[in-house]
């Protein structure tokens, strides 16, 4: 299978584009028939849709890269589709409203809470789904795991009210962006594809003083994107150092005082030491 | 004419995305080994494409052009380097002829003959018409790659696009299907294929949805977005390990080659020298799900050999291997895998790590490792920490990980182990002592 066929070409594709052709290669078709058979296609399709689907692709050929293909450091499968998925990707398309019914991590319950679905995001760390919205009442962005929704239900709310709370998402997000500066060591450049790649999952841009010889990373990232940075930062060490981020910086020390406390190596250091909170790893 | 091949292409993206705007011009150039002159044509080439794909054009050369690439992750969940396995070149007539054809059949079936007549009636003046043979060598490559077939016995044969999977299914089940395929393409590997499907699905429903949302209601996060670039060489590499053969390439190390330590420059995309040629039975692939990395495992004249797949270019089948002594190799390489967090094929060593749990609220620590810990096993618990142990082979690879976690994570064994993470958090602690 070469996937540099001439039938991929930018300009067939853009032509066929303008004429409104839909068109399928059969190693597309050899990629679909092969991730239905994944346990998730049972949750994504009616059975009706399923069979149709089947029916459709009996004479095609499914890939058969699992034979010679391995992965390693995969986290474990939770959940790749999930009940939810159908119904409230249907709403984001409608823009309706909904009510929704919650549980936090305490077990504390939320009945009817009014919003605006944004977005689902599934997290490739945690291997879940979560929904993206909008709190009416407490005009907070709300990002809720989709196994701790109760119930979510469709609530009419008129459509410029819709657009504008979506407007002020986009808005909103964009406020809470910030920047941190990682220095990459020097001494380890050598391993600076390994590090690059480590950081190749944030919004980030790359400077480079060719006078010093010096890497450094100006990382985007949202509130609570930071923990994910952390675990990052403390998952490459001595690689990389902080260079501009105080809230970073500051959770970098204590992670390493507390860490030498683990290992009873207990030095005086100037420093207040926070909580566990601290500790939260990836999101 | 000579193969295609796409390893420039690959090279620059991959160097795009990691460096991000580091480089100006020159300095991108030399990283990659190529002249100033190359530079610009690749990049000229690449804007033509991105600009005809997603109809956005990125400004100047260079450093902007990188800007335009960068990630917005809330503006569109489009993979953005799928545009590279759109870089095929073809000729204007070829590309015109292919999609009046497609047009034609996509509206209903007709015999060869007839889109000759289709063709050159439609077919833009300053272009060659197309007579017979061609019009039949066209039809018989679409049908190869699956996308249109021959339909009743009976010559004059006629031609159907491929069309059932928009056609049969109605507006809601193509929903289903589009929202699987971006979701599988999303969170599987292999997922290339996955994503020009995704792509023509979206196409088809934004010709009836033309709102974004309406086609973009999921996001993925934490992805590596170079790991597609590789799935350009692993087809070729799973079909010869399939059929056994051997294969040649030219290999460029991603990590510093001795010769170069002194040179003043980052030498890991230093491109002076010609790589080195390789001659190896590939065994299997491995995909590292921690850096978004693949690798080649093969058997050479040295024993197991490993490659980055990014330093693989000019990549090419040779002779075929005894069957039963490839199946041995294979075999042997599992064998030393079984216990490798990610590749390393050193000797296995056990290592006992103590986790705390948090102090309050749910146990985040002992979800996490139970999530990403492999086939370590949770050995001892109390209220406070739980022991985590595991046979791995070397401790380099699992040791970021452990490291990741901070000061919930305290190693116990291996004691060199231990000593080097207390060394390490003690580098740490002065680089932010100070501040």
């Amino acid at each position: 299978m070469n996937l540099f066929e001439k039938i991929f070409n930018y300009q067939i594709i853009s032509r066929l584009d303008d004429s409104g052709t839909f068109m399928v290669t059969a190693h597309e078709r050899a990629w679909l028939k092969t991730v239905l058979e994944h346990p998730a296609a049972s949750e994504a399709f009616t059975p009706e849709t399923l069979a149709k689907l089947a029916a459709l692709l009996a004479e095609d050929e499914a890939m058969d890269t699992g034979a010679h293909l391995i992965e390693k450091a995969r986290s474990r499968e939770k959940q790749v589709y999930h009940p939810l998925l159908r119904p409230l990707r249907r709403l984001i398309m409608n823009r309706s409203g909904i009510r929704v019914t919650h549980a936090l991590k305490s077990g504390q319950v939320y009945s009817n809470q009014l919003g605006v679905p944004y977005r689902l995001e599934y997290s490739m760390v945690k291997r879940e789904w979560y929904l993206l919205w909008h709190h009416i009442r407490n005009r907070a962005f709300m990002s809720t795991k989709l196994d701790n929704i109760l119930s979510v239900t469709e609530q009419e709310l008129p459509l410029e009210r819709v657009s504008d709370i979506l407007t002020r998402i986009s808005e909103t997000l964009e406020n809470r962006k910030a920047e941190v500066l990682v220095q990459i060591i020097p001494q380890y450049n050598q391993e600076m594809s390994r590090i690059l790649y480590a950081l190749c999952c944030f919004d980030k841009e790359v400077q480079y003083d060719a006078q010093t010889d010096t890497y450094t990373v100006k990382v985007c990232v949202m509130g609570d994107e930071r923990e994910f940075l952390l675990s990052k930062l403390r998952f490459l060490g001595k690689r990389v150092r902080v260079f501009e981020g105080e809230y970073v910086k500051r959770r970098m020390l204590e992670a390493s005082v507390k860490a030498l406390e683990r290992y009873g190596v207990v030095e005086e250091v100037t420093v207040m030491v926070k909580d566990e909170d601290a500790l939260n790893p990836a999101q | 004419m000579a193969k295609e091949s796409f390893d420039k292409e690959i090279q620059f993206l991959r160097l795009l995305v990691l460096t991000s705007g580091a480089y100006n011009r020159k300095q991108f150039a030399k990283r990659l080994g190529i002249s100033v002159n190359t530079f610009d044509k690749t990049i000229r080439r690449l804007k033509e494409i991105v600009q005809t794909t997603y109809q956005q054009l990125p400004e100047e050369q260079g450093k902007e052009f990188s800007e335009g690439l960068r990630y917005n992750y809330y503006d569109s969940a489009d993979p953005m380097l799928l545009f590279l396995f759109r870089a095929k070149s073809l000729k204007e007539s070829e590309s015109e002829r292919l999609s009046l054809l497609l047009g034609a059949l996509g509206t209903q079936s007709f015999t060869a003959l007839e889109l000759l007549d289709c063709c050159t009636n439609a077919m833009a003046a300053h272009l060659p018409l197309p007579d017979e043979k061609t019009i039949r060598k066209d039809l018989k490559y679409l049908e190869e790659v699956g996308v249109i077939r021959k339909i009743g016995g009976a010559r004059p044969y006629r031609y159907a696009i491929r069309g059932e999977l928009v056609q049969e299914l109605t507006e809601d089940e193509l929903l289903d299907l589009y929202d699987f395929v971006d979701v599988m393409a999303g969170t599987q590997i292999p997922s290339v294929q996955g994503y020009l499907l995704r792509d023509g699905l979206k196409k088809q429903l934004m010709r009836s949805h033309s709102e974004k949302h309406a086609v973009e209601p999921f996001l993925y996060k934490y992805h590596y977005h170079s790991r597609i670039l590789d799935e350009a060489h692993l087809f070729t590499i799973l079909d010869a390990i399939r059929k056994h053969r051997k294969v040649r390439f030219l290999y460029f190390s991603p990590k510093a080659e001795k010769s170069y330590a002194s040179q003043n420059t980052n030498p890991l995309f230093e491109r002076k020298t010609q790589g080195k040629l390789e001659q190896t039975l590939p065994l299997k692939v491995v995909y590292d799900h921690q850096y978004g990395r693949w690798y080649l495992l093969s058997y050479g004249r040295e024993g197991i050999r490993k490659y980055r797949m990014e330093g693989i270019t000019q990549f090419e089948e040779a002779e075929e291997a005894d069957p039963v002594w490839f199946a041995e190799k294979q075999q042997e390489l599992l064998e030393k895998l079984r216990y490798s967090w990610l590749i390393d094929t050193g000797a296995p060593v056990t290592v006992r790590a103590k986790f705390y749990n948090p102090s309050d609220g749910p146990n985040f620590i002992k979800e996490r490792v139970l999530l990403q810990g492999q086939w370590g096993q949770i050995v001892e618990e109390d209220d406070e920490a739980f022991i985590y142990e595991i046979t791995v082979n070397g401790t380099t690879e699992i040791k970021p990980w452990l490291r990741s976690f901070g000061s919930s994570c305290e190693v116990l064994e291996p004691i060199r182990l231990r000593r080097e993470m207390i060394a390490e958090w003690k580098e740490i602690r002065a680089y932010y002592e100070s501040v």
